[in-house]
């Protein structure tokens, strides 16, 4: 395969999976246009980097290493900005008592350390293999696995069947 | 359970702005521009006069390595591969950008000048063809069209240059060739790939090893796949790796579908062996 080539495939991909890039990155910033400066700034760091990408399978679990470095880098250097806009406003819009939890565990997923809540992300939300984890935040399956279950007790969510891991 | 079953639907449901199209889009054109300022060649570049630079002061620092270096035929004569033309068209569907290479500091002055004058023609010829579809499709109407051809270096040792020249036309989907010159700097000469050989049963031994290959492949893996592949040309495309290895090219769609770009092989040299004039260039 010729760089040519490379860099169309992995434009493609970046066009194509762009709506699940950008919530991936808004689950950590909680804001649209920090979440927009995200998706752009790994567009750029991948397509500069195309090179180190050495075969194109890993072409996800590399796209969402950078996409998830750059967004844990975000928060990082704002972090002293606790309060967000989206938040803000849902606070003050009225609910029923039931969102009202699934907010608190929300909230609750939002003050676990990045590398925790990169694990519940990309398991829970996006559905990735262990071993795909793995890949993607660099440490072996065992170790995934075990955070995995701190940080599930950390937010007291039981696993039932279906989510075996 | 239902808890995180209900969060992954919020997840889920998060508002996509309408923006992010334009945004990545944005961002991907931005990539490309500022990549092809910094072109394969120019990192080549940076090293050759690093290593220059690193020669030099070598030199002025001991008399025993300016002796020791006076015995490198390399130092003699530095070959280098520059851009010297730029050719490029930029409007909304229309797009054209040709660099063109330039060998320089071959002792051939002859050979370096003719293949120099065909780069130069080649894509002289190519933008003026391209300017011609231009305007036939603004007759026609309107249409998207590209053009982009560049060179990469792919071996460069003492002894041999292998450079690749590129050429990509996009007419809505995309096709790329390529080709190649591989030189012997210290004989000056040009070689082809006929003339690696004693007879032309290379032809041959290296398709059947290609045809093999591909099977191998191809069930190793799935995404893997090639059309029905026979012989290669007697100049089919190669160049020589820095490991004395014979690479043999196919331009896009020659021997697979499209998505698999262009495809390269090397051949292992033992099964050439008993073919070739001499074992210089490959073993």
């Amino acid at each position: 395969m010729t760089k040519k080539d490379k860099f169309e495939l992995v434009e493609k991909f970046i066009i194509e999976n762009r709506e699940t890039h950008y919530r991936l990155a808004y689950s950590y910033v909680r804001n649209k246009e920090n979440a927009l400066d995200i998706v752009q700034d790994s567009i750029f760091k991948a397509l500069k980097s195309i090179d180190r990408l050495e075969e194109i399978t890993y072409l996800k679990t590399w796209f969402y290493r950078i996409l998830i470095n750059t967004s844990i880098d975000f928060i990082r250097k704002h972090q002293r900005i606790t309060v967000m806009d989206d938040e803000i406003l849902s606070v003050h819009l009225p609910k029923l008592e039931d969102e009202m939890t699934d907010m608190d565990l929300q909230e609750a997923i939002d003050q676990l350390p990045p590398k925790y809540k990169t694990l519940i992300i990309l398991r829970f939300f996006e559905d990735l293999k262990l071993e795909e984890i793995a890949a993607v935040t660099d440490q072996n399956v065992n170790t995934v696995k075990t955070r995995l279950y701190s940080a599930l007790k950390k937010l007291r969510i039981e696993v039932g069947e279906e989510f075996r891991l | 359970m239902k808890k995180i079953d209900r969060l992954k639907k919020s997840y889920d449901n998060i508002d996509i702005p309408p923006e992010l199209n334009d945004v990545v889009k944005d961002s991907i054109r931005q990539a490309k521009a500022s990549q092809k300022k910094r072109p394969f060649l120019k990192q080549w570049t940076i090293g050759a006069v690093a290593a220059a630079a690193l020669f030099v002061s070598s030199i002025n620092m001991s008399p025993t390595m300016a002796q020791a270096m006076a015995n490198i035929p390399v130092l003699g004569s530095i070959v280098e591969v520059l851009t010297v033309q730029k050719l490029t068209l930029d409007e909304k569907t229309y797009q054209a950008d040709l660099a063109t290479p330039a060998i320089n500091g071959l002792e051939n002055e002859k050979l370096q000048a003719s293949l120099n004058e065909k780069y130069i023609e080649e894509n002289k010829a190519r933008f003026e063809q391209f300017e011609q579809e231009v305007a036939e499709m603004k007759k026609a109407g309107n249409g998207h069209l590209g053009i982009d051809t560049g060179y990469e270096v792919m071996t460069d040792t003492a002894q041999l240059l292998s450079i690749a020249r590129y050429e990509v036309n996009t007419i809505g989907s995309s096709s790329t060739t390529m080709q190649y010159d591989t030189i012997d700097k210290q004989e000056n000469i040009l070689i082809t790939l006929p003339s690696l050989f004693k007879d032309d049963q290379y032809i041959k031994v290296i398709s059947s090893y290609i045809a093999e290959e591909m099977k191998r492949q191809m069930t190793a893996d799935e995404e893997v796949s090639y059309l029905d592949f026979e012989t290669i040309k007697p100049d089919q495309n190669f160049y020589i790796t820095a490991n004395h290895q014979l690479v043999i090219s196919f331009d896009k769609y020659e021997v697979a579908p499209g998505y698999m770009g262009v495809v390269t092989f090397e051949i292992p040299s033992d099964i050439l062996s008993n073919l070739l004039v001499s074992d210089v260039y490959i073993h």
